[in-house]
C-alpha cells in the first residue's frame, strides 16, 4: 500500500507506536493514545488548487496531493520510522489559525503524493500555528513540498526538528542594535507577542547579510514589554553549547527578574546556569517553582557579566 | 594533456587569460625601500614583537606609489600591526618575510582604552579584530613580490598560551566564528587589484578577500582581468609541522583559512586567478556570491588540503560566469595530522540554501584532476539545512568536461552529489561530458531535483545518477574519448622535524 493510498482515508486513530522513537526523545511526551476526531479525505478540487500557480497559470506538477480534513486529524499521522528512516507525507495546511492561534477546521492541505524522509512529529514545541516535522539530516520540507515555509531547524543527533506552515510563519523578530539597556557583548531584539506568548528571536530573524554561524542560536533576557502590549525588547548573545546533561533551559517567565538586565532560567537538574551558560552569573540561589513547560525547576534570576575583557 | 603547456585550456586562455604581469620599477626614491628590522630562521622563527614596524610601513605605504620591502644584512623580516594602503603597490622582496603582530591588542576594533573582544576566547564577534592588510579602495593597488606574508595563526598570542587558531577551533562545536584578523582584505571601491607572486602563510582567519571590479565599472562583456588578477601566488597554512610550542600544526587546526575569497566582502568581477599553489585549512578558492560576482577565470591552478574549489555558500547576490580550466586538487599532498575530517578534502563545491540562496549560472569546470577527495563533485542546496529563509538556491547552468577523480590504490573514492533545492528550484542544466571518479558505485552518487545531461565523453558514474525528480538525457555515448590524465605536481609543504616518519 503507498502512503498515499494508506492516508487517503487517514485514520483518525493515528498510528501513534509509530512515533514512539522520537516521542522518547522528549520528556514532555506521553505514550498515551491520544483520541483524535475527524477524518482525512481526498479532494481533487483541492489537488488541482495545490498544483495550480499562485499567478494563475498553468498547473505545476508538484507532486502533491490535496486533502479536506474535519476535526483534529490530519493527512501526515501515519509516519513511521524504519531503521531509523522517518518515512511520512509533508502537508501544508491551507487555512490560517484563528487568531488564537488555533488550528482551522475543517483544514485544506496540500500532501506530497510520495514518502519522503520527514516525519509529522505531534509533540514538537512550536509557536502557535506552526506544527513540526523531523526530518533525517539534511532534508528540509520545503525541498519535498513547495507549499510550505518551515523555520529554523534544531538538529537532534541525526534527525532535525522544523517548526512549519502552510500559510506563512508567524512574524519574526528584528535587531535592535545600540537598544537601551543593554550591556556590553548583549545585541537588542524586538519581538511580537502573541497572545500572552513571548516570540524568541531565533537566527533565522537574522538578514540575510549577517553571519547565521555567529548567532543562530540566541540566549535572551527576561523581556521589557512595550507600552502598546504587542511588542517585547530583550537583550541577547550567542551562548557557546550547553554541557552534555545541562539541565538549564532559558525561561522567559521566570518572575521577579529585571527586564533586559537579567536572564531566567529554569533548572530542572542539580547544577546551577552559571555552569551551563558562561559567563551568566546568578548572584541569588533558585527558588523551586514551575518551568515554562509546566514541569518542577529551580528558577534563577541571573547577570549577563561580561568578563572576557 | 603531454605536450599541451596550456593543459587543454588553449582555447580559454586565449579568451580570458591576460598577460603575466611583471614587477614594478624598484622605487628610486630611498625611503621608500624599507630595510628589514628583525631577524628569524628556520630554528628561530617568531620575530621579537618589541619594536614593530607598523608605522614605518604605513607611513611609506602613505606617501609612496611603491614601498619595498628588503632584507638588510642577516636582518630578513619584518614585524607589524594592522597595515593600510590605497591605490599603491606593496612589494615584499625574495627572502623576506612580513610578520602579522601576534598581539591582539594592536588589533583592536575599539576606540584606544576600551576593551576589546579581539584575541578573548569564547567570544563569538566575527567582527572582533582588525584585518592585518586593508586595502581601502583606490586603483590597481598591489601586493607583490617573492617574499612571505606569514600570519602566525598557529603561534601563541603575546600575553597568552594560546593562538589565534585554538581561539577559532574553541567555537568549531557551535559553528561560531572567532573574529580574528584577515589577512588581506579588500573594501568597496578598489579597482583592478594585483596580487602576483607572494606567498602567504598561516593566517589567523582568511587569507585573502577580494572586492574589486574594472575601474570603469562593471560591464557585461568586460576585459579579462580587469577587474582583478591574482597570479603566482603561494599559500601554504599551516606552514610548519609543529609551532614554537612544540604543538602539531595541522590544515583541521586552521579553521577557517579560506585561501581566496572574491567577492566576501562586496562586489568582484572580471577577475582571473592564474597558477596559483594554495594547500589550506579551509576552502582553497571560495567564489561568495553575497554581492555579486562575474567574470571569473581561474587557471591552472594547483591545489593541496582544502575545502575544495567552491562556490557559496552565500549565493544570493549571484554568481554568473565563472570558468575553471587546468585544475589540480591533491589531498595526499601532506600529511595531515590529529583530527582531521572529510571536509578537509573536498574537490569541487557548489553549496548554499535557502538563507543565502541565489542564481548560480554559466559556471564551467574543465580540465579538472582531483585525488583522494572525499566530494569530488558537490552541488548542494542545503549546505546548513537548519538555515530558513526564502532565499532558495537556484542552480543553473553548471558544465563539468573533463573531470577526473583518481585514488591512491581505492582507499578515498570522492563521491558525486547533484542536488537541486525542490521541484521549483531545481539544478540544471548540469552537463557532464567525460566525467570520471574511480571505483565509485551507486552508493557514491547521490541526485534530487535536478536536470543532468551526460556526453557525449564517457560519465562514469551516468548508470547511477537518479532520484526525486531527477531527469538524466543521456547524448550518444564517443567511446574513443579517455579520461584525462592526471599529474599531480609535488606542491609545497611542511617538512617534518627529524624522527618523524611521513
Amino acid at each position: 500500500m503507498t502512503a498515499s493510498k494508506a492516508l487517503m482515508t487517514a485514520s483518525t486513530n493515528a498510528r501513534r507506536t509509530a512515533l514512539l522513537v522520537p516521542c522518547l526523545l522528549l520528556a514532555a511526551c506521553t505514550t498515551t493514545t491520544e483520541k483524535q476526531d475527524g477524518i482525512c479525505t481526498a479532494d481533487p478540487t483541492i489537488t488541482t488548487d495545490c498544483n495550480g500557480t499562485a499567478d494563475g497559470g498553468a498547473p505545476q506538477n508538484l507532486g502533491l496531493t490535496g486533502y479536506s480534513c474535519t476535526g483534529t486529524a490530519r493527512p501526515d499521522q501515519g509516519a513511521v520510522y524504519i531503521e531509523g528512516v522517518p518515512q511520512g507525507i509533508i502537508c501544508a495546511n491551507q487555512i490560517p489559525p484563528t487568531d488564537g492561534g488555533a488550528p482551522a477546521s475543517p483544514q485544506n492541505y496540500c500532501c506530497t503524493n510520495a514518502t519522503t524522509p520527514c516525519a509529522y512529529d505531534p509533540v514538537a514545541a512550536c509557536d502557535p500555528g506552526t506544527y513540526a516535522y523531523q526530518c533525517l539530516d539534511i532534508n528540509r520540507p520545503e525541498s519535498y513540498n513547495p507549499t510550505i515555509r518551515c523555520g529554523q531547524g534544531v538538529r537532534a543527533t541525526n534527525y532535525v526538528d522544523y517548526c512549519c506552515s502552510g500559510t506563512g510563519l508567524p512574524a519574526g523578530c528584528g535587531e535592535q542594535d545600540g537598544l537601551a539597556g543593554c550591556v556590553p557583548g548583549l545585541v537588542g531584539w524586538q519581538c511580537p507577542i502573541t497572545g500572552t506568548q513571548h516570540t524568541l528571536p531565533k537566527g533565522q530573524d537574522l538578514m540575510s547579510n549577517k553571519s547565521r554561524a555567529d548567532q543562530y542560536y540566541l540566549l535572551c533576557s527576561i523581556p521589557q514589554v512595550a507600552p502598546s502590549g504587542k511588542v517585547d525588547t530583550f537583550c541577547c548573545y550567542p551562548p557557546a553549547s550547553v554541557p552534555p546533561g545541562g539541565s538549564c533551559i532559558e525561561d522567559v517567565y521566570v518572575s521577579n527578574c529585571n527586564p533586559l538586565t537579567q536572564f531566567g532560567f529554569a533548572c530542572t537538574g542539580p547544577e546551577t546556569p552559571e555552569a551551563d551558560y558562561p559567563p551568566i552569573v546568578c548572584p541569588n540561589p533558585g527558588t523551586r517553582g514551575t518551568s515554562m513547560e509546566g514541569y518542577p525547576a529551580t528558577l534563577y534570576c541571573c547577570n549577563f557579566v561580561n568578563d572576557s575583557h | 594533456m603531454a605536450g599541451d603547456p596550456t593543459n587543454g585550456c588553449a582555447d580559454l586562455d586565449a579568451k580570458y587569460l591576460p598577460p603575466e604581469p611583471t614587477l614594478p620599477q624598484t622605487p628610486t626614491d630611498p625611503t621608500c625601500v624599507l630595510q628589514a628590522t628583525h631577524q628569524t630562521t628556520d630554528s628561530n622563527w617568531l620575530p621579537d614583537e618589541t619594536n614593530l614596524d607598523t608605522s614605518a610601513i604605513n607611513m611609506a605605504l602613505g606617501r609612496c606609489p611603491v614601498v619595498k620591502l628588503v632584507a638588510n644584512g642577516t636582518n630578513n623580516a619584518f614585524v607589524s600591526g594592522p597595515i593600510s594602503m590605497a591605490g599603491v603597490t606593496l612589494w615584499i622582496d625574495a627572502g623576506v618575510t612580513l610578520y602579522a603582530s601576534r598581539d591582539p591588542n594592536q588589533y583592536s576594533n575599539e576606540p584606544a582604552g576600551t576593551p576589546s573582544d579581539c584575541g578573548q576566547p569564547g567570544v563569538n564577534d566575527s567582527a572582533a579584530c582588525k584585518n592585518f592588510i586593508s586595502v581601502n579602495g583606490g586603483a590597481s593597488p598591489a601586493i607583490v613580490g617573492d617574499g612571505i606574508i606569514d600570519g602566525q595563526g598557529g603561534e601563541p598570542l603575546i600575553g597568552h598560551d594560546y593562538s589565534w587558531w585554538q581561539l577559532s577551533s574553541a567555537l568549531a562545536m557551535i559553528d561560531g566564528s572567532i573574529g580574528n584578523p584577515t589577512l588581506i582584505n579588500l573594501s568597496s571601491g578598489v579597482t583592478g587589484f594585483l596580487m602576483y607572486r607572494i606567498t602567504l602563510h598561516n593566517s589567523p582567519k582568511f587569507h585573502v578577500k577580494i572586492t574589486s571590479t574594472p575601474a570603469g565599472g562593471v560591464t557585461a562583456a568586460c576585459t579579462p582581468g580587469a577587474g582583478f588578477i591574482v597570479w603566482g601566488v603561494t599559500i601554504l597554512t599551516p606552514s610548519r609541522w609543529l609551532n614554537s610550542q612544540g604543538l602539531l600544526m595541522s590544515p583541521h587546526l586552521s579553521r577557517n583559512t579560506d585561501g581566496i575569497d572574491p567577492g566576501e566582502t562586496s562586489f568582484a568581477a572580471c577577475g582571473v586567478l592564474a597558477h596559483n599553489t594554495i594547500s589550506t585549512g579551509d576552502d582553497h578558492i571560495a567564489i561568495k556570491g553575497g554581492h555579486g560576482v562575474s567574470n571569473i577565470y581561474v587557471a591552472h591552478n594547483h591545489f593541496g588540503t582544502g575545502h575544495g574549489m567552491s562556490i557559496g555558500s552565500e549565493t544570493y547576490g549571484g554568481v554568473n560566469g565563472l570558468t575553471v580550466c587546468d585544475l589540480t586538487i591533491d589531498a595526499d599532498s601532506r600529511p595531515v595530522g590529529q583530527g582531521a575530517s572529510p571536509g578537509d578534502f573536498n574537490g569541487i563545491r557548489v553549496k548554499s540554501d535557502s538563507s543565502r540562496g541565489g542564481l548560480v549560472d554559466n559556471v564551467v569546470f574543465r580540465n579538472v584532476c582531483m585525488r583522494d577527495v572525499n566530494n569530488a563533485i558537490l552541488i548542494s542546496t542545503a549546505y546548513n539545512p537548519l538555515f530558513s529563509g526564502t532565499l532558495i538556491p537556484n542552480f543553473k547552468s553548471l558544465s563539468f568536461k573533463d573531470i577526473h577523480g583518481v585514488t591512491c590504490m581505492a582507499k578515498q573514492v570522492g563521491v558525486v552529489t547533484l542536488n537541486g533545492f525542490s521541484v521549483l528550484y531545481p539544478a540544471g542544466p548540469i552537463t557532464l561530458d567525460n566525467v570520471i571518479v574511480d571505483n565509485l558505485g551507486p552508493l557514491g552518487v547521490e541526485a534530487q531535483f535536478s536536470s543532468v545531461v551526460t556526453g557525449p565523453g564517457p560519465v562514469g558514474f551516468s548508470g547511477y545518477i537518479a532520484g526525486q525528480d531527477v531527469t538524466v538525457t543521456q547524448l550518444p555515448v564517443d567511446n574513443s574519448v579517455a579520461p584525462i590524465n592526471c599529474v599531480f605536481p609535488t606542491l609545497p609543504a611542511p617538512q617534518p622535524p627529524a624522527g618523524w616518519l611521513r
